[in-house]
């Protein structure tokens, strides 16, 4: 059914596929700029993934004007502030960010800076502060989750503070997307699994949750069949190269949907988990996406029955009576989690990711206070995010 | 200027503007007055620092409403302030008057991109939650039916304060 009324944004451009990252070169000529400051972190450049990006650039007759190649987990406020000051000093005029969800966050958070001339990050948290679009993006994904290579939020932690700070603009798109195979094939087994079940959640939250529209939801399917059809085969065997871009694909499509229809209770209990227990963020998803689902299922089940068909193809879709369809989409996520566990021993419950029982009530608070439930069909107060958290804990 | 393509301005909703006018009256005096009596309200208030302020205001240039927290207590501030820490800013006044006629919820107009939130998300989580319980007492409940996720019981106290908002809170703002 229709929505009364939708808004869907995504003007990033996706260059998708083979030797994607040698077209880079071009597509700074067409936004008009010539000197990025590359922003990864040392995992990349360990990888060897940075001295690819890098060859992509030879016989192109540009310079980098820096690199900076000190992202930590987490981004943080002072290295947006640090790389701001370079991109300055040394007179860049686009950024190219190489990485997973840290780089690329951080990348935003110093465009935030040079757009705004800010001092102090901190002005700009939250939703909607930002006046001025940032210096042109690029963005290089080195895993396939967070989709923030087409999201318009960003978190960064502010360490002297010890807090996590949430940013969102469509002032903060990156303009470019490069989706390059070369990229994702050195990805661990076990991070592969949790950053695709971040994905997978995305997907699923956004095809459920209340600002789904027709447009996301095309994302999302697409996204929820890639990743059903994909997962495993990336986890099982990193180097085939159809499975990881797949995967690249997935993450992006999901990421496009759930930025423009959110997510739901889900997300709001993994935030939680991560602020106070440092679960990290796929892993939380993948622990929580069955519950979510089946909270919801009184609210929407006819809707998360529709998830059946990607999940499980069309005969799985076809030989389910509609009114079994929801619980056996939640079946077939608890198949893939058995699965991934046996493959790469991702865990599956709180007590597993190393959660002590007793910080379930302060998750709990901290999961109600989070915006991302704000959209999710039923609705969750304190006592059923304890109550949801049990259930998730062994 | 070609008198035969002259300008064209824009024309005015004057009745519309007249109800959201009201109403973020009602809302501003009814959100303090429920914050100092119903204790959903309270402890979620409990959570927001002193000097916090928070207003809803409709795009392009108002009308708008401003609440401060001060001193431990909601304040209702009228149209006066023009900055602060949360700003709901509804896109234009048919949003406005959309929700402000229990047409549509706070979550749904929130999800149809109805208003934009600028501010920190977790006491915009808050300020929802707020508006939920004070649509509990505003609207009966065949209304919240339609506007709420999950309908608030109405035991015999919140019935009391149901009344109080009603005959002291708006009319007087207190």
């Amino acid at each position: 059914m229709l929505p009364s009324y939708y808004e869907f944004h995504n003007p990033v451009k996706v260059v998708s596929g083979k030797k994607a990252l040698e077209n880079i070169p071009y597509e700074l000529e067409q936004l008009g700029v010539k000197r990025p400051i590359v922003v990864t972190d040392k995992g990349v450049v360990e990888a060897g993934l940075l001295k690819i990006v890098l060859g992509a650039f030879d016989s192109s007759g540009l310079t980098m004007g820096a690199l900076f190649d000190e992202t930590p987990p987490d981004s943080d406020v002072a290295i947006c502030n640090k790389i701001a000051a370079l991109y300055r000093e040394n007179e860049c005029d686009c950024i190219i960010a190489v990485g997973g969800g840290s780089p690329i966050d951080t990348a935003k958070g110093a465009g935030i800076v040079l757009a705004e001339n800010a001092e102090d990050l901190m002005l700009y948290m939250g939703a909607e502060r930002l006046t001025k679009p940032i210096p042109p993006l690029i963005v290089v994904p080195t895993t396939s989750g967070t989709g923030s290579e087409v999201t318009y939020a960003a978190v960064i932690a502010d360490r002297k503070k010890g807090i996590k700070m949430a940013f969102t603009s469509y002032l903060m798109l990156p303009r470019v997307a490069v989706l390059d195979p070369r990229m994702t094939l050195t990805l661990p087994a076990k991070i592969t699994a949790a950053t695709g079940m971040d994905a997978l959640t995305h997907a699923c939250e956004a095809y459920y949750c209340l600002q789904k529209n027709p447009i996301s939801d095309a994302h999302a399917m697409g996204a929820i069949k890639l990743i059903s059809e994909n997962l495993l085969t990336a986890v099982k065997d990193p180097k085939n190269e159809q499975a990881r871009m797949a995967m690249a694909n997935a993450a992006l499509l999901a990421g496009a949907a759930f930025s423009n229809s959110m997510c739901g209770m889900v997300h709001s209990l993994g935030h939680a988990a991560g602020g106070v227990c440092h679960v990290p963020h796929g892993l939380a998803m993948s622990i929580f996406l069955p519950f979510g689902m089946e909270y919801n299922i009184d609210k929407t089940g006819d809707v998360i029955g529709e998830l059946l068909l990607p999940l499980g193809g069309a005969d799985e879709y076809a030989k389910t009576p509609a009114a079994q369809r929801p619980y056996r989409a939640v079946e077939l996520i608890r198949k893939l989690r058995q699965d991934l566990y046996d493959a790469c021993g991702l865990p599956q419950t709180l007590k597993d990711a190393g959660v002590p029982r007793e910080k379930l009530d302060e998750i709990a608070q901290a999961a109600i206070n989070d915006g991302a439930h704000a959209f999710n069909p039923e609705e969750m107060d304190l006592g059923d995010a304890t109550r949801m958290l049990q259930a998730a804990y062994e | 200027m070609n008198s035969q393509y002259p300008p064209v301005p824009s024309g005015k909703k004057w009745f519309k503007e007249l109800v959201a006018k009201i109403t973020l009256v009602v809302l501003g005096r009814g959100l303090a007055a429920a914050a100092n009596r119903d204790p959903d309200i309270r402890r979620e208030v409990s959570k927001w620092p002193n000097g916090f302020s928070l207003m809803m205001n409709i795009k392009p240039g108002g009308p708008r409403m401003t609440v401060e927290k001060v001193g431990g207590r909601l304040k209702y501030r009228g149209a006066k302030p023009d900055d602060a820490t949360l700003i709901i800013n509804f896109k234009n006044v048919d949003a406005a008057f959309m929700q402000f006629t229990a047409q549509i919820g706070t979550t749904r107009a929130f999800a149809e991109h109805r208003y934009t939130v600028a501010g920190d998300l977790g006491y915009a989580m808050s300020f929802v939650r707020c508006m939920d319980v004070l649509m509990g007492h505003l609207f009966p409940g065949p209304v919240n039916k339609h506007l709420l996720k999950r309908l608030p019981p109405m035991p015999l106290k919140k019935q009391l304060i149901r009344l109080y908002i009603y005959t002291i809170g708006i009319p007087l703002g207190r």
